[in-house]
């Protein structure tokens, strides 16, 4: 195509239309390439032919216009939203009416996922490798928190399911919150320097809680500062961020982590009105307990009183019953017994007989029976 | 005579002493009688100790408002 200048008093003159056409036609002799950055301001509706959003560089701030046509859009599947990081392939074109260059992009890549979950996948083995993650290092949440603390944007929905699910629970909880930055550059260290300066103000349990986000929004959750100062933390973390499918690093630091802001909210306190039934279930059984200790004390001591009342008169039968026996003993070595079993006792004279003796002896025989005198032949 | 110092425990124990011996007849005659006197003595602080202990009991039931009597 060839673009035709006038000739106006001696210089070569270009119309608007063909100059931009001239330019048109110069930049259709560029080649395709691949242009990285962050799709901002995306616009796509279902009576234009196509999408337009403008790439921004994350760095310098430098933007390109760039449109797609609306078919091929949506053949991708992306549902990309703004701030993400893609790649797109495309070659610039001049809008000639206007005069406005953009980039027409053939296709579209999401980049960074695959790039962010590889260095997320180092950072967990990393700090797993440190023990961080261990289960021995999670520490049991107070029975009854003095001081709450919470970490949470300003936006309402987290704050509010947190909150509410605390004092329905348990009405008297004390709680302080830190409104943060919850997504963006900036929300890591802030949470980090919220943290602290809850614990210094005597919280005794940390929850931090977000609603759910994209991919990119909960980044900061999983931001090696963040992970560290929850890690670090001297009193329990609850971790309550995003849905029950996203595991931000933060989670596995945490000391619990719940699914949703609202469980987190019922597991930093006990339920007030079970708490008062258990309370008023020990008094009572206090009461019995002490009465059946002394109800035990006096059977017993009723039961040795009674022995103690028998006792002298058994201690008495005993001991007669033993001097039954001893004079019983001291019976059968007497020699009346032994009389009584059929021997006699002879005597010659005063003396005992145990030698035979000269014949005509006068003896004297004693008997059971009595005694009665005869003479040796 | 009192003796304040000494628990019921202790006093439980002496007296169940006693009545062990005299059970077991293993005692003179002469200290039978001293003990069994003993004895009596010692159920009576025993028995004096426990209803002290069972009226605060009470008393404090009713002062907290006994729903549970």
């Amino acid at each position: 195509m060839k673009v035709e200048a006038t000739e106006v008093d001696g210089r070569k003159v270009f119309s608007v239309r063909a100059f931009n056409q001239g330019i048109a036609v110069w930049l259709e002799r560029l080649p395709t390439v691949w242009v990285e950055g962050e799709v901002t301001e995306l616009r796509r509706q279902e009576r234009w032919a196509s999408v337009f959003f403008t790439l921004k560089d994350p760095e310098s701030g430098a933007c390109l216009s760039a449109q797609m046509p609306r078919g091929q859009f949506d053949g991708l599947r992306l549902e990309l939203v703004d701030g993400e990081r893609v790649h797109v392939y495309g070659r610039p074109e001049l809008y000639e009416q206007r005069g406005d260059f953009h980039l027409r992009v053939l296709t579209i890549e999401r980049y960074g996922l695959g790039a962010h979950l590889a260095s997320l996948e180092r950072l967990k083995a990393k700090l797993a490798a440190e023990g961080l993650f261990a289960a021995e290092r999670k520490r049991p949440l107070p029975r009854i928190p003095r001081l709450i603390g919470l970490v949470t944007g300003n936006d309402a929905a987290a704050k509010r399911d947190v909150l509410t699910a605390i004092t329905t629970r348990f009405p008297p909880a004390r709680i302080i919150v830190a409104e943060t930055f919850v997504q963006g550059p900036r929300a890591a260290p802030s949470i980090v320097t919220a943290i602290a300066d809850l614990c210094e103000r005597g919280a005794d349990v940390v929850i931090v809680a977000r609603g759910g986000g994209s991919f990119e929004d909960l980044l900061p959750f999983s931001d090696e500062r963040l992970v560290r100062a929850v890690a670090a933390c001297p009193v329990p973390v609850v971790s309550a961020v995003g849905h029950e499918q996203d595991t931000p690093l933060m989670d596995l630091a945490a000391d619990v982590r719940a699914s949703t802001p609202s469980v987190a909210g019922r597991l930093v306190v006990p339920d007030l009105d079970e708490l008062q039934g258990g309370l008023e279930r020990a008094r009572t059984s206090l009461r019995r307990s002490a009465r059946r200790i002394v109800e035990q004390r006096s059977e017993r001591l009723a039961a040795t009183h009674e022995r103690l009342g028998r006792a002298p008169l058994l201690a008495l039968e005993r001991r007669g019953s033993r001097l039954e026996a001893t004079h019983g003993r001291l019976k059968t070595l007497s020699p009346r017994s032994t009389l009584d079993r059929g021997y006699a006792i002879v005597r010659a004279g005063d003396s005992l007989v145990r030698e035979l003796p000269p014949s005509g002896t006068a003896l004297g025989i004693e008997v059971a029976a009595g005694s009665f005198g005869a003479r040796t032949e | 005579m009192t003796e304040p110092e000494v628990s019921f425990e202790q006093s439980q124990a002496e007296l169940e002493r006693i009545v062990e011996r005299l059970e077991r007849g293993d005692v003179e005659l002469e200290e039978l009688t001293r003990l069994w006197e003993r004895g009596e003595e010692l159920y009576r602080r025993c028995a004096e100790q426990l209803s002290t202990a069972q009226g605060k009991i009470e008393e404090l039931a009713k002062r907290l408002g006994d729903e549970s009597a």
